[in-house]
This record gives structure tokens, sequence and C-alpha cells, in this order.
């Protein structure tokens, strides 16, 4: 009896372990920066007059302290970026972006969103559809959210999936359980109980990972929505896609026409920061082996500083990618000054080969069913 | 759960008359409530319990009271003077139809239209626009199928949603006319969409609404369906409604919204109640048919449905006799998958098992939580004194309210715990 009741406890866990959603599986988290993001002055050319010639006020002359090569280096305040490119745990890809994207901003989101450069476009947003693939109604899974206080946008709209928009990790938290009844059920039953047991057990090892500390992070939005992340990472709440955003949503904070400098060095610090952070954090139990985190605009920048001391809407940007597996340092090359398309770097690299990346070798999913047509990969994760 | 294999359509859809085999229940008085209305209050249900199945029909399918009235009021209050109408209003407005219309019925099935025919705000962008096609919907929601899409081809929030607010005669947007097809017939071939899209050109939408520019409609010869002629927009619904697969596809998905998403029905139990409905679309006719049916009380039917976020938490408000304010509501299940008058996409929600994830069974639960404390959504709630007000103890009634479980002896006294139990079972995810 005493044998009995001693393993009863165990068994009980180990069943709820056996609930848990794929203990291993590598998770995507994909950033937006709302506004259209100054590439230039993020990954900065400090070593050509051009850039410094174009931008009298908003060039940046001690960029050579968080250098990359003797070419570029990151803006002085991405202190983060630096570490965990040095690290071997940050992709920059440049020149990436389309062709023919729109320089409006809706239209430009809208095509980063679907993955579709051609309006209308699909109806549904390539996350949203890569959770559809990840779906599996019957086992009541998780496969994406979003974590923020704005609307969502329209890159994780899914046509089956219901994404939640999460403020916190709370918002997964169940009230106190109440006992269930047990007794015959019908398949559809079944079904409810499945994933009412699974919420519960999520909620609980939420509490248990929100009881455990909160991790130590910058005070910013950004940070405490990457908090919320790796909570729920460390809880394995079986989420494989988090999206999630940075200046504010609508034409957001990256959108600095006039007076750039300011804003854009702290938008630059919170993003930076925050990130660093959150690799900080998950690297402590090798979580971070287990994360890419992606970031994206809707366009680059004008070459050109205007008379406001802002910059214009652009083309080509350098996206980043983090994570423990990837394959740290730059990828492409820096899209040429001299040879610009309206004022803006040129792109040289479909954004949907990124998309494809993720897709097909670290979510492990058919990007062809996703993006409609193969891309080739790009090369940012370690084999 | 599947159905009886030696299924007799005949006796699946003759009309349901309790006997002492099967008898007539608190259970399926609940199950009728659920299906047919937006769930039930005590009274509604121990009232049915004494009627009796077709009689509670009766007033379900056609209530006493004047409906009309009551609809014309909330149309007013949807529009109030300055027209500073707003989406979020009017989701808010049709929270409050659906619970206070002495006709639930008309809304539940204006519900499925808005499913059907799935038009977007966050794509029409105008409250207006958006009003109008739900009175649209709602007209015709226990009539005429052929003038609830004819209507739709000629509504400025459909255009919208299916990206065609410029119909050019140099470049028809296929949008609506890939959606007419799609939707109604089991497949879309391409030539089909496009020479259907040059139909439908001529029509714009403009800031007072949708407008047919004569010059603008490519008036030459199209064929659509193996059929040509010189056809506009109205022509093409005309010509889906003739293809046998409309009814059908219209049939099979009322099926699953009436009666139960958890089996595909065979096509020879559906078949008598379409050739019915090909005949004239009579929406009222197919629906009495399904929930007078031996079908619908069976337990091929009872609990095989999940519920929309929208059925869960008016089930549960329903319950309480009491007004709630509905704009929180309308958030709270946007929140959990269902944004009235912002669908996913133009296919509306897949529903059945998708509404159920770990995100948004907590956020159901969190709901429930929180309606039945009041929270911002319920003033002066005193759950123990709905229970008194029946006679009933408060730890057994809410089973009984809500799952019609007389059986739970209930062993929590705090009503509101005891509300909470019931709400938090996952039968009670079951419609």
């Amino acid at each position: 009896m005493l044998a009995l009741a001693a393993s009863a406890p165990r068994l009980l866990t180990r069943s709820a372990l056996a609930l848990t959603p794929g203990k291993d599986e590598t998770i995507l988290v994909v950033l937006q920066l709302s506004g259209g993001n100054d590439g230039l002055n993020t990954v900065i050319p400090f070593a050509d007059d051009l850039y410094h010639q174009s931008r009298p006020t908003l060039r940046q002359v001690a960029a050579q302290a968080q250098r990359i090569n003797d070419q570029l280096a990151f803006h002085p305040r991405m202190e983060g970026f630096a570490r965990l490119h040095a690290e071997g745990q940050l992709a920059i890809v440049q020149g990436v972006g389309h062709a023919k994207s729109d320089r409006n901003h809706p239209g430009a989101l809208h095509m980063w969103h679907t993955a579709e450069p051609q309006p209308p476009g699909p109806p549904t947003g390539w996350l949203g559809r890569a959770a559809d693939q990840l779906w599996n109604p019957d086992s009541a899974n998780l496969p994406a959210a979003f974590i923020g206080a704005i609307p969502q946008p329209f890159a994780s709209n899914a046509e089956r999936v219901i994404v939640p928009s999460l403020r916190t990790s709370r918002d997964l938290v169940c009230p106190p359980e109440e006992p269930l009844a047990a007794g015959p059920g019908a398949a559809l039953l079944d079904h409810a109980r499945q994933a009412t047991a699974a919420a519960q057990a999520t909620s609980r090892r939420i509490e248990a990972v929100r009881r455990a500390g909160a991790g130590d992070y910058p005070q910013y939005r950004l940070a405490d929505e990457l908090r919320t992340i790796a909570q729920l990472i460390r809880a394995d709440a079986g989420i494989r896609i988090y999206f999630t955003e940075l200046g504010g949503g609508g034409i957001g904070g990256f959108d600095n026409h006039a007076g750039q400098l300011g804003n854009h060095c702290s938008l630059l610090e919170q993003l930076s920061a925050s990130i660093a952070a959150f690799a900080r954090d998950l690297q402590r139990d090798q979580l971070f082996d287990r994360v890419a985190l992606l970031t994206f605009s809707e366009f680059g920048r004008t070459l050109h500083e205007n008379g406001r001391r802002g910059t214009g809407h652009g083309s080509a940007q350098p996206v980043f990618v983090a994570g423990g597996r990837v394959q740290g340092g730059l990828v492409g090359v820096h899209p040429s000054l001299a040879d610009l398309d309206q004022d803006a770097q040129k792109v040289h690299t479909d954004f949907r080969r990124v998309y494809a990346t993720l897709l097909d070798r670290w979510l492990g999913l058919d990007s062809r069913v996703v993006l409609g047509a193969p891309y080739a990969p790009v090369a940012f994760l370690r084999a | 759960m599947a159905l009886p294999s030696a299924l007799d359509p005949q006796q699946a859809w003759a009309r349901f008359e309790p006997d002492a085999r099967q008898p007539w229940t608190l259970a399926l008085a609940g199950h009728l409530y659920r299906r047919a209305a937006f769930g039930a209050s005590w009274p509604q249900l121990q009232r049915a319990l004494a009627e009796g199945p077709q009689k509670t029909l009766d007033g379900l399918l056609r209530p006493a009271a004047d409906v009309a009235a009551f609809n014309r009021q909330l149309d007013e209050y949807e529009t109030p003077p300055g027209d500073d109408r707003s989406a979020t209003e009017l989701r808010a407005w049709w929270l409050q139809r659906m619970l206070r219309t002495p006709h639930p019925l008309l809304e539940k099935l204006t519900l499925f239209w808005h499913g059907h025919c799935a038009a977007d705000n966050a794509k029409a962008e105008s409250a207006p626009a958006m009003q109008h096609y739900l009175q649209g919907l709602r007209r015709h929601a226990l009539g005429d199928f052929r003038a609830l899409l004819a209507g739709l081809v000629r509504e400025a929030a459909m255009f919208a949603s299916h990206q065609a607010k410029a119909n050019r005669k140099i470049q028809p947007s296929p949008g609506l006319a890939r959606w007419l097809l799609e939707a109604h017939l089991e497949t879309a071939a391409e030539p089909d969409v496009r020479e259907a899209a040059r139909a439908f050109t001529g029509w714009f939408i403009y800031a007072d609404g949708l407008r047919y520019i004569e010059r603008e409609h490519d008036a030459g010869s199209k064929q659509v369906l193996g059929r040509t002629g010189n056809f506009d927009g109205d022509d093409i619904a005309r010509l889906v409604l003739e293809q046998p697969a409309t009814a059908a596809t219209v049939v099979r998905k009322l099926y699953r919204w009436l009666i139960s998403e958890s089996a595909e029905p065979e096509a020879a139990l559906l078949a008598p109640l379409v050739m019915a409905y090909a005949k004239n679309y009579d929406t009222f006719a197919l629906v009495e048919t399904m929930l007078r049916s031996n079908l619908f009380f069976s337990p091929s039917a009872v609990r095989q449905r999940v519920k929309s976020p929208v059925e869960y938490a008016l089930g549960l408000v329903q319950g309480l006799e009491l007004s709630i304010a509905t704009q929180p509501l309308g958030d709270a299940l946007a929140g959990l998958g269902q944004s009235l008058l912002h669908p996913p996409t133009v296919k509306g929600w897949s529903g059945g098992r998708n509404w159920l994830n770990p995100a948004t069974v907590a956020g159901r639960l969190r709901l429930a939580d929180a309606l039945l404390r009041g929270g911002p959504y319920i003033e002066n709630l005193n759950l123990a004194a709905i229970a008194q007000k029946h006679g009933q103890p408060a730890a057994s009634f809410f089973a009984k309210l809500y799952l019609q479980d007389e059986t739970t002896p209930g062993h929590e006294p705090d009503a509101r715990r005891a509300a909470y139990a019931t709400a938090a079972q996952p039968e009670f995810q079951l419609a």
C-alpha cells in the first residue's frame, strides 16, 4: 500500500508530462518593428563616405564602438546586439525586402504579413498559415500566440487556428480548479475534456514558472513581452510561434520623418537590450537553443536625411535572427550606397527566402504550402 | 460519434413525438434552447418541459410577440443621431438583440448567415455598410435564400470584403465572383471565376455606398457554369442557385449548425431536405424540419457541437435573467476567436474543434468566472437570489440550469462557486 501511495503522485506527474506538448520543439519568435526601421543607422556603414555626406546630422560618428567588421558597426546604443554577435548568436541578413515593395506603410506591411508583394494577396498571414499547418484540432495544442496590447497585426491571421493575444502569461492562467465530472463520453466530450485538462495543466505550469521569479529584464514594454514569451517557453505552453511588436503598431515609432536621432536611439536601445536580456534569460537553461527570433520592419529608409532631420520610406533593410543555433555574423553584402533606387538601398534578398528558411529548416514545415512557391534558403542557421 | 448506420431518412426527419422509450426531459429542453436560441432561463426550461417539444417549437419558430416592432426599435438604437456609429457599438447592439429578442432563432440564423456570407468590417471600414449588410441577413435569415443572395450581390460590405471595391471593365475584381462559386459549388473553375467577375463590372464603392457606373460594365457575352449570355452580377447569383450543389451545400452547412458537427451525414440522409430546399430555397421550412425531427432530439445530435464563444457566454447570461454590458462582452468574445463583424477570412469561422485550444479554454473559464462575479458585465449580480427566486437550493440549481444535470447533489453551498463549477465542466463547452 505504501509503495502504491508513493508512486501515485509520480504517475500523475508522468501523465501530466505526457500532456506536455513537445518539450524539445523549436520555437520561432517574430518581432515586428513598426514604422520602417532605418537600417542604415542600425547597421552603420561607418567607412563609407557617402553615408557621412548624406547624413550631416543623423550620422553616427561614434559608431566604431560596436564594430561588426572594418566597414560596419551596430548603432552605439546596441551593446546587447554587439555582445550577441560576438557570441555567434546573432545573424544580420542584409538587403532584405522586395524590389516591388510598396513604399506606403499599409501596403508594405501587408506584403510582409501575407508574404505576397502583389495586392490584395491571400486572406491569411504567413504566420497564420504556418499556425494552421501546426494545428491539430484533435490534440487541442496551441500553435501560435501574439504577445502585446495592440490589435493583432495581420501576419498571424489564420483560417482555422484561434491565435490569442496575450498581454501577460497570466492570461493563460485558469481560475481555481473545480472538480470535473467523470463518466462516459462521446468523442466530442472527450475532446472538450482533453482541451480543459490541457488548459489547466498549462495554467499550473505557468503559475509555477511565475512563482520561480521574473528574470532580469530592463524596464521596457518589449522586455516585458519577451519575458512573457520566456515564461511561456519555460512553462512548456507548447506554442511554436510567438509574434510580438515594437513601435506601437499602426504607423509605428520607427517612422521618423523628423527629429529621428533621439527617438531612433531610444528604440534601438530598447530593441537591443530587451533581446539581449531575453537571450541571457533563456541561455540559463539552454532554452535559447530552441529559439530563433526574427526581426522585420515594413521597409528600410532613404539614404539622405531630409530638411527636418528625418528620413523617408525606403526599400532594403537588414533583418536580424537571434538564437542559440543561429549561424552568427553577416549574411549577404551591404547594399551599395552608390547604386540606389529612389534614394534607398536596393533589395538583393527576397524576404520570402528568410521566411522559407525559418519554416523549412527551423519549424520543420513545408514552406511551399505556406508561401505558395519554393524559395532558396538563406544561410543563417547552423547545420 | 457515428450516426446509426441504418438511419432511415424518413424516420430521421419525421416529427419527434416523445414516448415512454424517448421521453421529453429537461435535458432535451435545454438542448432545444441551445440550438434554436442562445440558451434558456429557468422559467423557459420549465415552460418547455410542461408544453412538450412541438408546442415549444411553435413558439420558437413563430413567436407570438411583435418581432418586427422589436427589431425596428433595435434598428433605431443602432443608428444614433449624427451618424457616428462604430462597428464595436454595432456588435454590442447585436449581442443585446440576441439576448433580448422575442425571436432568438432569427438571430441564431442571422449569425449562421454571417458565417456563411462573411463580410468583414476591417475591409469595409464602414459601420453603416455593415449595419445594412446585417439587416439584409436578418430580413432573409429565415426566409428565401434566393432573396438573401440577391441582396448580397448588391451589398457594399460584401464587395469590400471580397477586395472588389472597384470593378472596372478593363480590370474586373474576381473576389465576390470567386466567393459565390466557391462557397456554394464543390469546385470553382478559374475560367468560370474570370467570366463571372466580368459580370460584376460596373460596381464601385464610393463614400456614400455602392454605385453602378453603366459605362464601366462589361456588356459582352460571358460563359459561366456552362451557360452563355450577357450576364450581370444578379444573373451570376441566379446561375449559382440553379446548380444542384448549392442547395446541398447550404443544407449540409445548416446540418452542422443545427444538428451535429461530429459526424459527416450521408448524402442519402440529407437527400429529402436537399430536394425540398432546391425547389424554393425556403430556409424557414428547412430549419423547421430539422428542429422538429427525431434526429434533432436523438443522441446523434445532443452535445454534438462545440459552442462558439457567443453561445458559451450568452448561455451563461440567459440563465441569469439580467441585463449585461455587451460592449466589453463583444471584446471578450473577440479574444476567444469570435469577433462579430470581423471574421478571420471570407470563409467565416471554421468552428467545431477549432474553437478549443488551451488559450481559448483558459479564456472561456476566465470569462465565465468574471461574468459570474459580475465583473465589468453585470451590476448587482446576486446568484443566490436567482436560485431562491425559483425555489431552488443554490448548490444544485446551476447544474440543473446550465447542464440540465439533475443528479449532481451539489456539495458547494456558495452560489457563485456552484455556478462556476458548472460552467467549468467540459460538457458545458458543448452545445
